[in-house]
């Protein structure tokens, strides 16, 4: 792997950030929403209007505004929350530092069940075993999360009374508490990967299997486990990377839905207050940090695979 | 040889095998017997489902789960395999009785270091440390030839080449002293001087360590060059058994005879000396060189200098009316980009004269150069669409540049052109033999009345007997149109039996063009006496 190859990819990420700021700021460009009426209020007079448009910025031409707001961007600062009068940077990282802890989770409860249960799959593949994992999975991909997590939450929560229905709790103000809200937003999301990956898992290992390279291998007097071990699980997980990388992208999205339904003021939780309130700064910060977050991921998973399988050699 | 039954290191007694499949039983094996003494070398020779891989998963105790060992026995050193524990023939693996497969670019891990495959045989049987067995690891891949051990241990399998990568496979097989190695096809993937310099090492090794050898082959005349004695195996029978000189000098079964004289063999010309020079050769093709690749993406940027992989080297060469121009080469020499240029698949430098007329680039190649210069490729599988019946295969160029009136009737007298039933225009591609579809893609190829048709390895993935009926054919084609041929293959003797004139390609470069029964004189080029040497005609034979 070349540094010249990271470099390309990390140009690659700046030229993908750049593109969703435009993106970014032109929809809430012709979005139906007057910063100056939003802080003022319906019944301000057009005199006070204009002053605060004129002090704001708002009556320059949109390139200069957009040249201003992305020149505050790169010094850090994500501009000012109509809403709160707060700076928005601080939250949103807040709450995407929460999402985080939620999607890493959710992301290793599903690696520790979806591996194995894919190399059980692809190992007693056509057995019974295989059959009871592809249906499990099957039912864990097709049910959307709104629907597992509002099950989850009536019976573990209401029904059972085992686990808090909704709420968040830092886990540095009280661990265990933390962790006991975090149960059922983290099995709700890691369900549906886990269809995901698992079915993934099976069908590269099942490939992998069939190779000369695994024959030769059992060729050599090595037993099973050892082939399994030391031949097969590496190429056949290689692809599981980027599935996982992939998969950041659907927990952006899927996590606001969960969010909601924990009440967890996570980024999305946030996001969608700010679209709500018709808050711009805090909706373009909001947008550019998933956005950013989605690329740095994927990146990794690139320069992950390249290091692992050194035949990928990009320049 | 029934002497030494004792000391047979293998020995296949009345050895039989089914597959239960969806269709009924399939006898893949049936009443086999051979065996294989220490210091021997046992040619196993047939054709593609002959049974001799099947044979090679027995012995390695290596079967799916639909196999039926429906009689005989399997014996090494005396012992019956088939009554040994799973753990036991774990054991056995890869220490008494190892294998070495065809091809080195998929017999071994792509992610592992090719010093940890080969280390690893040594932790597992002989008890070696990682590090005891990465120094032995070392001394073993010098022992196969390979120049630099240490770092060729370090080296990733797609940092090496084929036939380093071959050495590796080899040095994996005798690293525990096995006493009977079975070998695959082990040079069917490698380049002809390759595959020459692998042979020479497992004959050497072969002799130093007497290892009981048996060689699975399609190759008659490649296996008559190292074994002792051979056996031809068909539809899971043996055919025949003997020694080399008994088998090529009075073969006593027909299958074996016409294995024999489907081998290809210089001596034995197949088409009649010279074709006239006219005043204008029908293609000329002149400097045309073939670059690959594209500027990448930072070196654009930084404005890098960059090398673009070089396909062809400004070529020149003719080809006159009625001419079957071979072209010969390794991988990687050129061939089939030329082939590529010539139909406008590759983008090109320089310049191709076709009947008169230049063509500098894909735009100058209109419906009448297409219809005048037609492309066979190596695997039927590939250049037929197998959602189309072989009758809407054929019915194209008919559309395109005949009439196409009464279609059903041209498209069976095609098929009756290339040897098959008229019958077989409403079957699809998948229904076909693989010689029957090289036979419709040829078919294909000369419904526009081609003048030049560039055959690029058409053979190479065929059977040694289905090979030779598919050359027949071409030659009488030929005949019929007086077309010509640019034929391109890597099989030297092949090729001397059918060409007028051969054009040797290396590293993108034409080397020379001699007359074929000119190409084996001492005035030739180093690299084509280099090439030549490599594959010297079949034993015996030829009379």
């Amino acid at each position: 792997m070349s540094p010249n190859y990271i470099l390309k990819r990390l140009m690659m990420i700046v030229y993908t950030l750049f593109v969703v700021s435009l993106i970014v700021f032109a929809i809430t460009q012709v979005l139906p929403a007057d910063a100056a009426v939003m802080m003022l209020g319906e019944n301000a007079t057009d005199e006070a209007l204009n002053a605060l448009r004129q002090s704001m910025g708002l009556d320059a031409p949109i390139w200069a505004q957009y040249g201003h707001w992305l020149g505050s961007l790169l010094q850090g600062d994500f501009g000012t929350s109509l809403r709160t009068g707060q700076p928005v940077g601080p939250i949103m990282f807040e709450a995407l530092g929460r999402s985080l802890l939620l999607a890493v989770l959710s992301i290793g409860l599903m690696l520790v069940l979806a591996i194995p249960l894919g190399i059980i799959a692809a190992i007693r593949r056509g057995k019974v075993a295989d059959m009871v994992v592809s249906l499990v999975s099957y039912a864990g991909v097709s049910l959307p999360e709104f629907v597992t997590a509002t099950l989850a939450v009536l019976f573990f929560a209401d029904l059972m009374k085992w686990l808090p229905p909704t709420g968040y709790v830092p886990l540095t103000e009280n661990f265990v508490d933390g962790i006991r809200y975090l149960v059922l937003p983290v099995c709700v999301i890691s369900i549906i990967l886990i269809a995901h990956v698992s079915r993934m898992v099976r069908s590269e290992l099942v490939d992998v299997l069939h190779t000369d390279y695994i024959r030769a291998a059992r060729m050599k007097g090595l037993s099973g486990g050892t082939v399994l071990r030391r031949h097969a699980l590496r190429n056949a997980l290689l692809p599981t990377i980027t599935i996982v990388a992939l998969d950041v992208g659907y927990l952006l999205g899927g996590v606001i839905v969960v969010e909601e339904i924990f009440a967890i003021p996570g980024i999305g939780r946030q996001l969608i207050v700010a679209i709500q309130a018709r808050d711009l700064p805090a909706i373009q910060a909001g947008v550019l940090i998933m956005a950013a977050t989605y690329s740095i991921v994927n990146f990794v998973a690139d320069i992950l695979y390249a290091w692992l399988d050194k035949r990928i050699q990009y320049d | 040889m029934t002497d030494n039954t004792k000391n047979a290191v293998l020995d296949v007694r009345n050895y039989s095998l089914d597959y239960k499949t969806a269709n009924g039983t399939f006898h893949a094996l049936k009443d086999i017997s051979l065996e294989i003494a220490r210091g021997e070398i046992l040619g196993l020779v047939g054709e593609s489902g002959s049974g001799k891989t099947s044979l090679a998963w027995s012995i390695m105790r290596y079967l799916p789960g639909n196999a039926r060992e429906t009689s005989g026995k399997i014996l090494l050193s005396g012992e019956d395999l088939a009554q040994k524990s799973s753990s036991e023939i774990e054991n056995m693996r890869g220490k008494r009785i190892s294998m070495v497969f065809q091809d080195p670019s998929t017999s071994l891990n792509p992610t592992l270091s090719l010093g940890s495959q080969l280390s690893e045989v040594l932790v597992r049987h002989r008890g070696l440390t990682r590090k005891q067995a990465w120094s032995e690891g070392e001394a073993m891949l010098a022992r196969v030839g390979l120049k630099t051990p240490a770092a060729m241990m370090h080296r990733m399998p797609h940092e090496a080449s084929g036939g380093e990568k071959q050495r590796v496979v080899i040095a994996t097989a005798f690293a525990c002293n096995p006493e009977c190695i079975i070998f695959d096809e082990p040079t069917t993937a490698l380049d002809v001087i390759t595959s020459r310099q692998i042979l020479d090492l497992f004959v050497e090794l072969q002799a130093e360590t007497g290892v009981a050898s048996l060689y699975i082959s399609h190759d008659l005349a490649l296996v008559s060059r190292t074994a002792g004695r051979v056996a031809v195996i068909r539809r899971g029978e043996l055919v025949e058994q003997g020694s080399v000189g008994e088998i090529f000098t009075t073969p006593r079964q027909d299958y074996t005879r016409e294995l024999i004289a489907a081998v290809p063999d210089p001596r034995r010309r197949l088409v009649a000396g010279q074709v006239p020079t006219d005043a204008q050769p029908l293609v000329r093709v002149e400097d045309v060189s073939v670059h690959y690749g594209r500027k990448p993406f930072l070196a654009a940027l930084t404005g890098r200098k960059h090398e673009r992989v070089t396909g062809n080297r400004a070529v020149s060469l003719s080809v006159n009316q009625g001419e079957i121009l071979g072209i010969v080469g390794e991988s990687g020499s050129g061939k089939s980009t030329l082939a590529k240029a010539m139909t406008g698949l590759n983008p090109f430098e320089g310049k191709i004269w076709f009947d008169g007329r230049p063509i500098t680039g894909l735009k100058d190649m209109n419906t009448v150069y297409r219809k005048d210069v037609q492309i066979i490729f190596q695997h039927p599988d590939a250049s037929l669409n197998p959602r189309q019946r072989i009758g809407e295969i054929l019915s194209r160029p008919l559309k395109l540049y005949g009439d196409a009136a009464n279609l059903d009737q041209q498209i069976g007298d095609m098929l009756e052109q290339v040897r098959l039933p008229r019958t077989h225009a409403s079957r699809y591609p998948h229904q076909l033999s693989g010689g029957e579809k090289q036979r419709v893609a040829i078919a294909r190829a000369f419904a526009s009345r081609p003048k030049l048709v560039i055959c690029d390895e058409i053979t190479s993935a065929l059977d040694v007997s289905v090979q030779a009926s598919i050359v027949q054919l071409l030659l009488e084609l030929q005949k019929a149109g007086n077309t010509a041929y640019l034929f391109i293959t890597h099989d030297l003797n092949l090729i001397r039996q059918i060409a007028h004139r051969i054009a040797v390609m290396y590293r993108g470069d034409l080397i020379e063009i001699a007359p074929a029964d000119q190409i084996d004189s001492p005035q030739r080029a180093d690299y084509t006496r280099r090439l030549l040497d490599a594959v010297p005609p079949p034993v015996g034979s030829a009379a």
